[in-house]
């Protein structure tokens, strides 16, 4: 099981007690959860408190989630709430203005809405680069490394001439455009509504 | 937000970087999560009788609003329930103060276990009233389990 693999099948096999499922979900959605604790400007040990609970809530609610892809909105919901518990809860001071109506949920899913969905998109691209074959994505991350590995190199670790390196590339993109989870097809990607 | 097809090839290049950088960065408290959050799985139970959350004052509106102000140390209190029975549970700083409210307590002592991921079970027994109290509770994830003959209840897990 990769991070692909259908919440569908993960969460049934994780409910009957499939560690490799349980820890196939951590993967996928742990850069969910932090991102959404950055953005709640939480200190590393309350961020800390903050994903545990989330986990083990959900370890606990495993058995009531019957519609498996209702997951991505409900660890959403979940983190977010646990947030504001112990920003609450510890009694730190936030930026609120009393006079604005919408009070302080509005504020923090202002602040939240633009990292989230770029944290959505990084999660999605990760994705979309394992679905493409071993040989293009490690041409991608070698071309990605910084500082930058000499094509050189490239073409010897790879063992491809250094003339198609940039060939490789773009088609290793368009490759990478058109994957399942780049074109919103992937099994029920993070960024879908919520 | 910029649709994949529409990136060209240089722009996509960057998103992917700050892609991949984002797993290599922050490295150490992802990797405590990640830990952290593999490790939970192992409090699965699969027959537990759970009890709701019934009010959390750290979830009341505005909660934060008035924290920003002097009396940011109002205790934080909890409360669950699971048909007849209630858990109602206050903390003050470190001190944790509880009780177990139930029509029927004929049936023997009651024991209020306090679980901690990573730390052995505490177990209080209650009193005549149904109160318990544990001290030295540090902040961090926490949940309950109120056990008396034949039935045991356990509550969500919450951060205090």
């Amino acid at each position: 099981m990769d991070t692909t693999e259908p919440l569908a099948n993960l969460v049934p096999a994780a409910r009957e007690g499939d560690q490799h499922a349980w820890d196939t979900i951590v993967e996928r959605f742990l850069p969910l959860v932090g991102a959404i604790i950055r953005q709640h400007r939480l200190s590393d040990a309350d961020g800390d408190d903050v994903s545990q609970t989330v986990w083990l809530r959900l370890v606990e609610h495993l058995g009531a989630l019957r519609e498996p892809d209702a997951l991505p909105g409900w660890i959403r919901t979940t983190t977010r709430n646990e947030c504001l518990r112990v920003i609450n809860a510890r009694g730190r001071m936030r930026p609120v203005d009393p006079q604005a109506d919408h009070g302080l949920d509005a504020v923090v899913d202002d602040m939240a809405d633009a990292e989230l969905v770029a944290a959505e998109r990084r999660q999605v691209l990760r994705a979309a680069l394992s679905e493409l074959p071993a040989g293009r994505r490690d041409l991608l991350l070698l071309l990605l490394e910084d500082p930058p590995v000499p094509y050189e190199e490239i073409s010897a670790r790879l063992g491809i001439p250094i003339g198609s390196i940039g060939p490789t590339r773009a088609r290793a993109l368009d490759q990478l455009r058109s994957t399942p989870s780049l074109r919103g097809l992937g099994p029920d990607p993070v960024g879908g509504p919520s | 937000m910029t649709r994949w097809d529409e990136l060209g090839d240089d722009e996509l290049m960057a998103e992917l970087a700050s892609a991949v950088a984002e797993e290599t960065d922050g490295g150490e408290v992802t990797a405590r999560r990640r830990e952290a959050a593999r490790a939970a799985f192992t409090w699965r139970t699969v027959d537990a009788e759970l009890a709701e959350l019934l009010h959390d004052s750290a979830l009341d509106a505005g909660a934060a609003v008035r924290s920003s102000g002097s009396s940011g140390s109002a205790p934080r209190s909890l409360s669950f329930i699971r048909g007849a029975v209630t858990i109602e549970i206050e903390v003050t700083g470190q001190a944790l103060l509880g009780e177990v409210v139930d029509d029927d307590r004929s049936d023997g002592p009651t024991t209020v276990s306090l679980q901690r991921p990573d730390a052995e079970d505490r177990v209080a027994e209650t009193d005549a009233s149904g109160f318990f109290r544990f001290d030295d509770v540090a902040p961090g994830p926490v949940r309950f389990v109120v056990a008396r003959s034949g039935w045991s209840l356990t509550t969500p897990w919450a951060t205090l």
